[in-house]
Order: structure tokens, then C-alpha cells, then sequence
């Protein structure tokens, strides 16, 4: 079982109705939001909506929150 | 304070360029390569499930691709007002977040 990865990079402000309820059905609900959804036709028709808004990735397991965070997170302490 | 500029005072002299810049055109053939990548992700992994989406099948069989376009249909759209029959691509109302690629065949 695979999944979607979705990223939202541009914002829906001033779109059609639609394409922001599609990104509220998909979950995304601001810029660089991730939402993990399986690969289904349903999902890759949503997708087809708001194709100029998000970036998706496929992948085999669907992350928390905190470990999509992480991926973000520098390491601790100083460096150059 | 108000000063009385071309701009302000005649109200007829339009401020936005007429042309894209050559990077606004690097942009845009990145966007439009970003929109192929989705497309081509969500069928790539459609592909490999045994699916398939009425709406990914349409893209391809109706959209061309970012390298397969013209430069006069990146940058352009066709416009029946103009002398021409084209107009630069960023009149169009939010041209940055949605999909032109096909005119008119003749135009």
C-alpha cells in the first residue's frame, strides 16, 4: 500500500470555490502543510484539481506530524 | 502628498509591461514543468496500484507537454481583441496558478 504525499506550496487565495474545498477536503489547510492520502483514483482526481498548488511525492509509509517536522528540524548546538 | 503623474492623472497609461521579462519565462517554463511532474507522479504511482483516473488520462491525451509546446504557447494566449490574435500570458487572471497550454488551432 503506497501513499500520496502532498505538499501545498501556493495558496488558493482568490481561486475558484472549488479548488480551495478540494484542498480543505485534502486536508491542506495552509502553505506547506503535508497530508499523506492513499493512492486511490478518488485521491489522484482531487490531485487533478489542484495540480498547480502542491508538489506529491509517492511514498510506502504515511508519516506523523512530528516526523515530517523533524525532517525539517536542523541538528542542535552551533555550528558553521 | 499627491503629485500628478502620467499614471495617476490621464488614467490611460498602463503600467503593466506588455511582454514577459526573460526570467518571468524561466519561471513559467518551471512552472509548467512542476504541474508535468505531478501529473506524472500520480500516474506513475496509479500505474504501479493497477488504477487508473479519468482525469490523468485526459491531461495527457489532450495537454502537451512543457517541452513539446511552442514558445507561443507558454508565453501567449490567443486573444480575439488584439491585432495580432495573441496577448503576453500574464493578462490572464492569476496566470500563475492555473494551466494554459492549448489555443485555437490557426492561431
Amino acid at each position: 500500500m503506497s501513499y500520496f504525499r502532498i505538499t501545498l506550496m501556493r495558496s488558493a487565495i482568490g481561486l475558484p470555490r472549488r479548488s480551495t474545498d478540494v484542498l480543505k477536503a485534502l486536508g491542506l489547510k495552509k502553505r506547506m502543510a503535508t497530508v499523506f492520502h492513499p493512492v486511490s483514483p478518488s485521491v489522484a482526481g482531487q490531485i487533478m484539481r489542484v495540480k498547480e498548488l502542491v508538489q506529491v511525492e509517492e511514498c510506502e509509509k504515511r508519516l506523523t506530524k512530528q516526523e515530517v517536522h523533524l525532517e525539517r528540524k536542523p541538528d542542535p548546538g552551533y555550528y558553521n | 502628498m499627491y503629485k500628478s503623474t502620467q499614471a495617476l492623472f490621464g488614467g490611460l497609461l498602463w503600467k503593466t509591461p506588455w511582454r514577459l521579462s526573460s526570467p518571468q519565462k524561466a519561471r513559467q517554463r518551471k512552472r509548467l514543468r512542476s504541474v508535468d511532474r505531478v501529473v506524472d507522479t500520480v500516474s506513475a504511482a496509479l500505474a504501479r496500484n493497477g488504477q487508473s483516473s479519468k482525469a490523468v488520462e485526459r491531461w495527457y491525451a489532450e495537454m502537451p507537454r512543457e517541452e513539446e509546446m511552442l514558445p507561443k504557447d507558454k508565453y501567449t494566449l490567443f486573444d480575439k481583441k488584439e491585432k495580432s490574435y495573441r496577448k503576453s500570458i500574464h493578462k490572464l487572471p492569476k496566470w500563475t496558478r492555473v494551466s494554459q497550454r492549448v489555443n485555437p488551432p490557426g492561431f
